[in-house]
């Protein structure tokens, strides 16, 4: 385009002129006409630079002569006139200089940095219309802009007119990017430069006639004989390399070249380069084969640059090498940038390698291309060991086996369809470990989409995956553990809402699992509001509230609504998390269901409660005690009993035990509590007794303890309980009632044979009372007028009839006494005595009278009927008890002692006597007032019924005695 | 001594003594109706004669002095107890209750007879009585209240001037009323209205003497 701009100058004058004198009309000022001056002076040349120069001198003149001769604002015109006319001069001179218009050989290279572009263009654009010939003009720009679109290094040779105004060829070589620049200033070629051809060509024209063939179609040719004697060398080589024919052909040593000898043009070839050279070129002389070597000549500017040279052989007829013609291709600038290419190559290969990735290539059919150094390394897999046999790619000592199989589909489906792949898998490293590694691959594709080849890079994650799993499965661990703790665990933000609860308290606050989609932090706000008992509620907002200002923990107890509407109490608590600045950022809180255990424990407290009152309120004496009978306790009854605490009796030098003791037992029940109480202690066993204890007031009451031991599991004793019963009542009731009991036994014994006779006398007297009225009624009807027979008959059939039931009354009675033969049992006679004694101690002694026993030891044991016998004694002893009522001795006697084959007991008393001893056994026969008069009698026939004898004597001083005796071995008379 | 106007009730469990003492009074010309129980008495309807009630201390229900105490509130023939093993406390207690005579078995028909004819006396007088004082209530009962005011002072030996002021009538006015008393009372004098006034424990209100001061 700018090229095509510069062949266009009469558009841009024309042009420039009029935005200058636009933008000088808009902007208000003249600046814009230096604008066209600008382009002016860019086209003009010869004449008409001259003119322009002239008007310009001609402008400045004028405007400085009015700025002179007028004054005001013609001046001002006039001299800003004339800056502005000296301006567009300085322009003009600026653009106007001819770059070849100095003396600087090296104008037209106006090199610009490497890898600009844009000085490709200006170059030969600028130099076009003065300094380039005008033949190579389009080629050169058209090489500049193929250079410039297309990046593609270019060297280009143009002749560049000198200051004398001939023309010299010049090189210019540029690459994008590679800043590889060759100097060609030796190539200029300048007059005067020394350059000679052979005097003769000899064998050699052919060869020469080929080189000017090759020198007007490469440039550079040369021509030598069979031995390598130069006869032709393109003049401007020998000039670039300051050598004429003499110099390259001067024999330096005796010998030939072809010899070994070293000539002339040896010197310009680089020492490193010579010797292959020179022997190649020998070789080639002396066998004919073409030549090709590459070195460095030493040009004339001092530098060495490459050439390519190549020779062949001419020949006659007979194919005899002639001589040599051959081309010199400057290749230095090949050289040097396949040297930067290689070094380029070289490090983008060492980054590869250096990288700390796995990098690779595949074809676009999946066939292994590249292993960077690291991959190798790492893997310790080589290109061999990821191919197969076909050349596919094999990841099987690559990949773990588990991942083989779906990494070799990832695979084969990516080079099927293009698409880029990534996956993750255990890689198998050089030590035989595998780690974690992810492999991306993406194509490379041309211009149309087709694969050209694949990329890739595995990149080492095993930490990262480890790291990764070992996390997830912390935070597994951390989620259920929180989840499982049983309690309800919780999170608030710092204004109070709360945004996290683990599952046990969702599921007991029963929220929606689905619901939970929705932003929980309101949820659960508002299913903690609900759920909190109203009762509480004012209570614990308050005490949070007060938390979240002071940042104190929190701590609460107080009732929840589980999901199932029943309240249960919980035991809240929170503690703040602080950052460093000890802000807070959240709190945890955690709670406890702690509604059974407070039942437990209510349950338990009123179960204590209960049991103290229990315990204190019992109407009983109750203690408790160490196991080594210590005390340890009273309860409130026993303390009022005694009137004093547990530890009022501590004294020095003894155990409370015995001061208690001492303090509290009768001393005559002392020694017997303390060997029960020890033995108790010693052997565990329970322990009851009734003793006597001291009541606060003094007075000593009568009590029955009962200790046991409390046991644990181990059966260890724990403590000893114990209860006491005050019992003084009682005792004096049991007295009492055995008392009662006893008189009535008495009462009983002692008025049966009382009670008989009168039932014997009512059971006579009813019938004989019938008898009597029956006969009087018949009396009555016979003395009638006239008698009445007929009833009188009927009366005397009833007396008949009432006269027989009264003698079976009699016979009753005595059936009576028969049966209760039958009932009789060896018995102790002095058991029988004391016992009849014992019932009668009682009236005894209401009737000051005294009743001596005195039985012989060792009575054989008698068969008798206990009760008839007793009763026989009761008899006996109130007989004389009250013959003995007016007496002044009252002392009644009982002796009883065997003889022979009786046991004779006597019962002695110290009353009046008798009148007749033997009247009163006669029935109805009484000396007292109310006595019946039957006792003695019905005694009589129930010894005589056991086989003794009953009988009474005076004694010899008062009294009388009265004596009966039984038989040892009983001999009933049941024909009495 | 036959009398048929008047009836016996014999209680005794033994049935053999019943029918004997029935057969002893029917041969003396005496009713009587057999108990076998204090129950049976009590319960049984009884004519409305001069009667004796001959009670055995012994009963199987009740004890015979326990029913001598239970119908001793209300009118009852007197009683003659019979027993068989009788007691001095028993029969102290039976004759202190009122009871005609205490007999012990086996006794005498004359005893039995006196003791039976002395209660059937006593019981008839005391009918005789307790119908007189039937009639004289009635009479009381059919005094106007002014008149059953003029009774009591009158009886009481005020003079009419006395009694008059007393009630703040006039004494003419107590005349007529003093005479109408004596009239519906039958009284044929003042003496035998005062007599009558006793019977029917009329309360002797003022005294002469109290009535001058």
């Amino acid at each position: 385009m700018i090229a095509a701009l510069h062949r266009t100058p009469s558009v841009t004058i024309p042009t420039t002129l009029a935005l200058g004198l636009l933008a000088s009309w808009l902007a208000g000022t003249p600046i814009g006409i230096l604008a066209p001056f600008g382009a002016l002076f860019l086209h003009a040349r010869g004449y008409l630079l001259q003119s322009l120069w002239a008007g310009l001198l001609v402008a400045f003149a004028a405007a400085i002569v009015a700025a002179l001769l007028y004054p005001g604002a013609v001046r001002e015109t006039a001299l800003s006139i004339a800056a502005l006319v000296l301006v567009a001069a300085c322009i003009g001179a600026l653009i106007a200089r001819d770059p070849t218009g100095h003396s600087n050989p090296a104008g037209p290279a106006r090199r610009q940095a490497p890898g600009h572009p844009g000085a490709f263009g200006a170059v030969p654009g600028e130099a076009a219309d003065s300094a380039i010939h005008p033949d190579d003009r389009p080629a050169i720009a058209q090489a500049a802009a193929y250079a410039f679109w297309t990046g593609v290094p270019q060297v280009m040779s143009y002749r560049l007119r000198q200051p004398d105004g001939s023309y010299c060829w010049t090189e210019l070589r540029a690459e994008p990017g590679y800043g590889v620049s060759v100097d060609v200033d030796a190539m200029v070629s300048r007059p005067g430069d020394r350059w000679t051809v052979a005097e003769s060509l000899g064998e050699t024209a052919q060869a020469v006639a080929a080189a000017k063939v090759i020198e007007s179609l490469h440039g550079k040719a040369w021509a030598f004989d069979a031995m390598g004697k130069f006869t032709y060398v393109t003049p401007a080589a020998q000039i670039a390399i300051d050598m004429a024919l003499e110099d390259l052909n001067r024999r330096l040593d005796e010998r030939e070249f072809i010899d070994g000898g070293e000539v002339g043009w040896m010197r310009g070839v680089h020492p490193d380069d010579v010797d292959g050279a020179a022997s190649t070129l020998r070789h080639c002389l002396k066998t004919g084969e073409p030549w090709n070597i590459e070195y460095r000549m030493l040009r004339a500017t001092g530098q060495y640059v490459w050439h390519r040279i190549s020779a062949r052989p001419t020949r006659d007829g007979e194919g005899r090498i002639t001589g040599w013609f051959g081309t010199s291709i400057d290749i230095d600038v090949y050289k040097k940038t396949e040297a930067a290419l290689r070094g380029r190559e070289q490090q983008l290969e060492l980054l590869i390698d250096t990288v700390p990735a796995m990098i690779w290539s595949m074809t676009a059919d999946g066939h292994p291309a590249y292993l960077n150094k690291r991959i190798m390394e790492v893997t310790g897999a080589t290109l061999d060991t990821v191919t197969a046999a076909d050349g596919s790619l094999s990841l099987k000592k690559m990949i773990h086996p588990n991942f083989l199989d779906l990494a070799e589909k990832t695979f084969a489906k990516s080079v099927t369809t293009g698409t880029p792949y990534n996956i993750k898998y255990l890689q198998h490293r050089a030590d035989g470990t595998y780690r974690w590694t992810e492999t991306r691959a993406e194509a490379l594709r041309d211009e149309t989409g087709k694969v050209l080849r694949w990329y890739g890079v595995s990149v080492d994650i095993h930490d990262l995956i480890t790291t990764q799993t070992e996390l997830n499965f912390r935070k597994q661990e951390l989620t259920r553990l929180v989840d499982l703790v049983p309690s309800h665990i919780w999170r608030l933000t710092p204004s109070g809402e709360p945004n996290f609860y683990n599952r046990r308290f969702i599921d007991f606050l029963g929220l929606d699992e689905a619901g939970l989609e929705t932003p929980a932090t309101e949820q659960y706000a508002a299913a903690l509001k609900a759920a909190i008992h109203p009762e509480d509620a004012d209570r614990l907002w308050a005490e949070l509230k007060h938390c979240l200002l002071s940042g104190q923990p929190f701590a609460m107890r107080y009732r929840l609504r589980r999901h199932d509407g029943v309240y249960r109490w919980m035991d809240g608590r929170a503690e703040p998390l602080r950052d460093e600045d000890g802000s807070i950022i959240q709190w945890y809180g955690l709670s406890h269901d702690i509604d059974d255990q407070l039942r437990v424990e209510e349950a338990l407290r009123e179960s204590e409660r209960s049991l103290r009152q229990l315990v204190e309120t019992l109407p009983a004496l109750i203690y408790c005690a160490a196991p080594n009978g210590e005390p340890i306790y009273r309860s409130e009854k026993l303390r009022e009993f005694l009137g004093f605490g547990l530890g009022d009796k501590d004294e020095d030098g003894r155990t409370r035990l015995t001061g208690t003791l001492e303090a509290i037992i009768h001393p005559d029940d002392l020694p017997d509590v303390r060997e029960k109480y020890g033995r108790s202690l010693a052997t565990g066993s329970s322990y009851a007794m009734k003793h006597r204890l001291r009541r606060a007031d003094g007075e000593y009451r009568w009590v029955e303890t009962r200790t046991a031991a409390m046991r644990n599991v181990e059966g260890e004793i724990v403590q000893w309980n114990g209860i006491c019963f005050e019992i003084e009542d009682q005792v004096r009731a049991q007295e009492a009632l055995t008392l009662a009991q006893e008189r009535l036994a008495r009462a009983a014994q002692a008025a049966s044979l009382a009670e008989l006779s009168a039932s014997i006398a009512h059971e006579v007297n009813q019938p004989l009372a019938a008898v009597v009225a029956n006969s009087h009624a018949c009396q009555r009807w016979l003395t009638s007028d006239p008698p009445n027979l007929e009833r009188a008959q009927k009366t005397v059939e009833r007396i008949i009839r009432d006269a027989n039931s009264a003698a079976d009354v009699v016979g009753r009675v005595r059936a009576l006494f028969r049966q209760t033969a039958q009932a009789r049992n060896p018995c102790q006679l002095d058991t029988i005595l004391h016992e009849a004694r014992d019932l009668m101690t009682e009236e005894a002694t209401r009737r000051r009278m005294r009743i001596e026993v005195d039985v012989e030891a060792g009575l054989p044991p008698l068969e008798l009927d206990q009760i008839q016998i007793q009763q026989v004694l009761v008899n006996l002893i109130r007989n004389g008890m009250e013959a003995m009522e007016p007496s002044q001795r009252r002392v009644l006697r009982i002796q009883s002692r065997r003889v022979r084959d009786l046991v004779r007991t006597e019962v002695r008393d110290t009353g009046q006597g008798l009148g007749a001893p033997e009247k009163v056994f006669e029935p109805f026969f009484s000396t007292k007032p109310n006595g019946m008069g039957m006792g003695l009698a019905i005694s009589r026939t129930i010894i005589e019924t056991h086989g003794g004898r009953l009988w009474a004597e005076n004694n010899q001083d008062d009294g009388a005695t009265f004596i009966f005796t039984l038989p040892v071995e009983a001999t009933a008379d049941h024909d009495r | 001594m036959i009398v048929d106007d008047t009836i016996v009730f014999i209680v005794d469990d033994d049935e053999a003594l019943r029918e004997a003492l029935g057969e002893l009074l029917a041969a003396n010309g005496v009713r009587s109706v057999p108990f076998k129980s204090a129950g049976d008495y009590i319960d049984a309807s009884k004519p409305d004669l001069p009667a004796c009630l001959l009670l055995d201390v012994e009963l199987p229900d009740i004890n015979g002095l326990e029913l001598q105490r239970q119908i001793a509130q209300g009118d009852h023939p007197p009683i003659v107890f019979i027993t068989g093993h009788g007691d001095i406390p028993s029969s102290v207690r039976a004759i202190k209750h009122g009871a005609v005579d205490f007999l012990t078995k086996p006794f005498s028909d004359t005893a039995l007879l006196e003791a039976i004819h002395s209660a059937i006396v006593q019981d008839r007088e005391t009918r005789a009585k307790r119908a007189e004082l039937a009639l004289l209530r009635q009479r009381y009962d059919e005094l106007s209240p002014r008149e059953r005011e003029v009774l009591p002072l009158v009886v009481s030996g005020l003079l009419n001037k006395q009694a008059a002021a007393e009630l703040g009538i006039r004494e003419v006015t107590l005349q007529i009323h003093r005479r109408n008393v004596m009239q519906k009372m039958a009284a044929s004098s003042l003496a035998d209205l005062v007599r009558i006034a006793e019977r029917l424990e009329i309360p002797i209100q003022h005294s002469r003497r109290m009535g001058g001061t």
